[in-house]
């Protein structure tokens, strides 16, 4: 089951191609990294997928339903977090908190005071009063005190501090667990590596890799560091192996997955004396499709 | 060199370091407003030669500019005009001076207090100060450099207005002290609001604080015109006063200006000091905590709309109501001043007082609803209205509830000002059945706000940017009732204030009250599907 289709959507803000055919899926139950730098079209995927934009083509569903002609009774199925809240500033942060939870159908009262006590937000002061990162928490606690099935959440972390960053992915956590959707759009790496089921890539308006972490690591190479009793020599020639540096009795370098074992099977022959290796982590991932001077 | 260099940096801690980086920030400034100030200024400037030819063409003989000088030489127009001088040998010029000037005094303080606002408070509300003030950039910096636009904006006001004082036959000395008058006027009201925008921490508040000073010195220069015709005592209690104290063409004298720039200097040095004594982005009233939870009935849009317009609504009531008696309670002066005159009936001068009254009033209304859309469009943008639309708050539903609230508060408010007029005058003459007569002839230009706020609505769906364009409208109004009488009818017909009758000086009509209702409601709704169908903006 998908909470989330989107095929070939286009988006245009005069000469800009903020979408250019965007194929988005996010199964329903799992926690779906959208991950991308500043101005790939994230927010802008995000404002179509609530109904606040129209996409000028291709077809976008959201919970089964169009999230342009069905946005009000869509709207009672989910929960949004913007990335840059703006509240009300003669509302207070407790106010806003109601009034948001009332208008989607009500909320806990005792969820409420739970996450208001997690989050240690003083919800008494005025929305102009809050700093970025109270301003985000008012918007979190109203988000996740209210019952719903799917979370779409636009880097809503922005502005908490560490402490309030591992609370938000506890929360994030325990939603996932009681089988609630979540669509995390984020640049926080290690954020979505810790809590994502599947991510997707998006660059220049358009999904360049997707899939779950091990898929994605499956595409890539590893990384190898090992000591070795001889100095090793022929690596470079090998399959699938790159970057390959060697100092002395050192060497290091990157393996395509399919290769890893031809690669240990020939250092094995200069005897090894330690070794290390690491699945490439997200931000190699993220460094491989932007990275290199690559326009992004 | 050493010692040399720590000198030189002690010497900028101590010395000019409160104000480096004004001239930067001056810069910043005129290029901001390069467009707003010359435009400002010259559509001012410009009214000048406009009022004379108006006052030429409606006035073609000396005799007929001698009975529109009479008219308006009693002691009830006074409160608008006055106090004037050397009408006794009246030229078209010092009837431009005694019927006018006020009206460029108002212009030339609302632009300094707008300009002053934007460039201080508003600037620390948005946080862009803070980037500002984190440069090498004194802490007296912005409030300086603030200041010294509003300096060079009056001076190319006066510039200006001498040019085209000059223009319409004022000799040079003359035309140079209206304008400079003028320009004195607007300097004392820029210095307000610098103290204004020290006391709270938000621009609009600290301009209409200012804008209440404001509207405090036009009624006691013009209670103190209403005494005497060349100024009671209250008349030289007031900064407004004190421009037109000048004589202009009557005796001239230079030194009243003094005490406007004294004025002005007192009042920038309270800034300056109540400014040091502040935080960036603080204001000196605090704000308190409010309540944890909301209320009961905070729960729907139209309630978030009642609540956010909450305290616009009771501002404009308790305005509205104060000059409604006000306007209400001159009828009595109107009255006895017309006695003297040789003017035709009393009672249809006392009609026609109370008629313009009620039409000035709706316009006041008019602000308000034009206000009202202007700030739902920056909710828009500010990104306030996205978390609302994503609960099950449906577009309608938002702008429906959001206008509706608008639409009763503007028709309470005209209920209200007809009241207090009402009451106002039926207490000066005597008579109750004035509180109906004037609550009915205010109550009865509804539909009017009701177009104009539906208008602004449509604008808003189909193309916010250009919300403005609502102004435009409620301007085009007020120029064609008021200043334009001779203009071609269907220049008039334009307008959307010139269709229902003007009582109690005109008979009620029922066929523009339906017609202007009908119009309201479609294009209201034409404005509904067109928010229906765009792209929210904003974050």
């Amino acid at each position: 089951m998908t909470a989330i289709t989107t095929s070939g959507l286009v988006k245009t803000f005069g000469p800009v191609r903020a979408l250019d055919g965007l194929d988005l899926s996010v199964n329903s139950g799992e926690v779906h990294g959208f991950l991308g730098p500043n101005g790939a079209g994230k927010s802008t995927t995000i404002r179509i997928l609530l109904g606040l934009m129209r996409a000028d083509s291709g077809r976008a569903e959201l919970l089964g339903g169009d999230p342009w002609a069905d946005a009000t009774a869509l709207h009672r199925r989910l929960a949004y977090v913007p990335g840059d809240v703006e509240l009300w500033p003669n509302l207070t942060g407790g106010e806003a908190i109601d009034l948001l939870g009332r208008l989607r159908g009500g909320l806990s009262e005792t969820r409420r005071a739970e996450l208001v006590e997690r989050f240690q937000l003083d919800p008494t002061k005025k929305g102009r009063t809050y700093s970025k990162g109270n301003r985000q928490k008012v918007a979190l606690v109203a988000a996740f005190a209210s019952d719903v099935e799917l979370l779409i959440l636009d880097e809503p972390t922005s502005g908490l501090d560490p402490l309030m960053e591992a609370v938000f992915q506890e929360i994030v956590a325990e939603l996932k667990d009681a089988g609630r959707t979540v669509l995390l759009s984020s640049h926080i790496l290690a954020q979505v590596e810790k809590l994502a089921d599947r991510v997707s890539i998006i660059k220049q308006g358009k999904i360049v890799a997707a899939g779950t972490l091990a898929e994605l690591r499956h595409l890539t190479r590893t990384t190898v560091e090992a000591e070795t009793a001889a100095p090793v020599t022929g690596l470079p020639a090998l399959p699938g192996v790159h970057h390959a540096e060697t100092s002395g009795e050192r060497v290091r370098f990157t393996v395509d997955a399919e290769h890893l074992d031809g690669a240990i099977k020939h250092l094995s022959a200069f005897g090894i004396r330690a070794l290390t290796s690491h699945p490439p982590t997200l931000e190699e991932l993220m460094l491989r499709h932007y990275g290199n001077g690559a326009a992004a | 060199m050493t010692a040399t260099v720590t000198r030189h940096r002690a010497a900028a801690g101590s010395r000019g370091g409160a104000l480096t980086g004004t001239g930067i920030l001056l810069r910043l400034a005129l290029r901001r407003d390069r467009i707003k100030l010359p435009a400002w200024t010259l559509i001012t400037a410009l009214f000048v030669p406009y009022f004379f030819v108006a006052a030429t063409r409606t006035n073609p003989t000396p005799e007929a500019l001698h009975s529109t000088m009479d008219m308006v030489n009693s002691p009830m127009p006074r409160l608008f005009t006055g106090p004037s001088f050397g009408t006794g040998d009246l030229t078209i010029q010092r009837y431009l001076i005694a019927v006018y000037f006020v009206e460029f005094l108002l212009g030339a303080a609302l632009m300094n207090i707008l300009l002053i606002a934007r460039h201080t408070r508003a600037e620390e509300q948005s946080g862009r100060a803070e980037l500002i003030r984190a440069a090498v950039v004194g802490r007296h910096a912005a409030l300086t450099a603030a200041l010294a636009l509003a300096v060079i904006t009056n001076a190319v006001l006066a510039v200006l207005m001498t040019a085209m004082a000059v223009g319409v036959g004022l000799p040079a000395g003359s035309a140079l002290l209206f304008a400079a008058a003028t320009a004195a006027a607007g300097l004392v009201f820029a210095a307000v609001t610098a103290v204004c925008a020290q006391l709270t921490e938000h621009s609009r508040a600290a301009a209409g604080i200012a804008g209440g000073v404001l509207g405090v010195a036009w009624v006691i220069r013009g209670i103190g015109a209403v005494q005497d015709v060349a100024g009671g005592r209250l008349t030289w209690l007031s900064p407004l006063g004190w421009s037109q104290l000048t004589r202009v063409l009557a005796g001239e004298r230079w030194w009243p200006l003094g005490l406007s720039v004294v004025l002005a200097g007192i009042l920038v040095a309270a800034a300056y000091t109540l400014a040091a004594r502040r935080d960036l982005g603080a204001g000196l009233i605090a704000s308190r905590p409010g309540p944890a939870s909301a209320s009961r009935w905070l729960r729907s849009p139209a309630t978030l709309a009642l609540r956010l317009q909450r305290s616009s609504i009771l501002w404009w009531g308790g305005s509205l109501l104060a000059a409604g008696l006000v306007f209400g309670g001159l009828a009595g002066a109107m009255r006895q001043g017309v006695a003297t005159d040789l003017l035709g009936s009393g009672p249809d001068v006392l009609s026609g007082y109370l008629s313009l009254m009620a039409v000035g009033l709706s316009f006041v209304v008019g602000i308000f609803t034009v206000l009202a859309v202007t700030r739902m469009r920056t909710e828009e943008v500010r990104g306030r209205v996205a978390p609302l639309l994503t609960t099950p708050t449906g577009r309608w539903a938002w702008l429906g509830s959001s206008v509706l609230v608008t639409a009763i508060a503007a028709v309470t408010l005209l209920a209200l000002s007809g009241l207090a007029m009402g009451a106002g005058a039926a207490a000066a003459l005597g008579d109750g059945r004035y509180v109906g007569e004037l609550t009915g002839a205010v109550l009865a230009r509804a539909p009017e706000i009701l177009l104009l706020l539906a208008i602004a609505m449509a604008l808003f769906g189909f193309a916010p940017r250009a919300i403005a364009v609502a102004w435009a409208v409620l301007a085009y109004g007020g120029f064609i009732r008021f200043w334009a009488a001779d203009l071609p009818g269907w220049l008039k017909a334009l307008s959307l204030f010139d269709h229902i009758p003007r009582m109690p000086v005109e008979r009620f009509t029922l066929t523009p009250v339906v017609a202007l209702t009908v119009l309201a409601a479609s294009v209201a709704l034409l404005g509904l599907y067109g928010f229906r169908h765009r792209d929210l903006d904003g974050r």
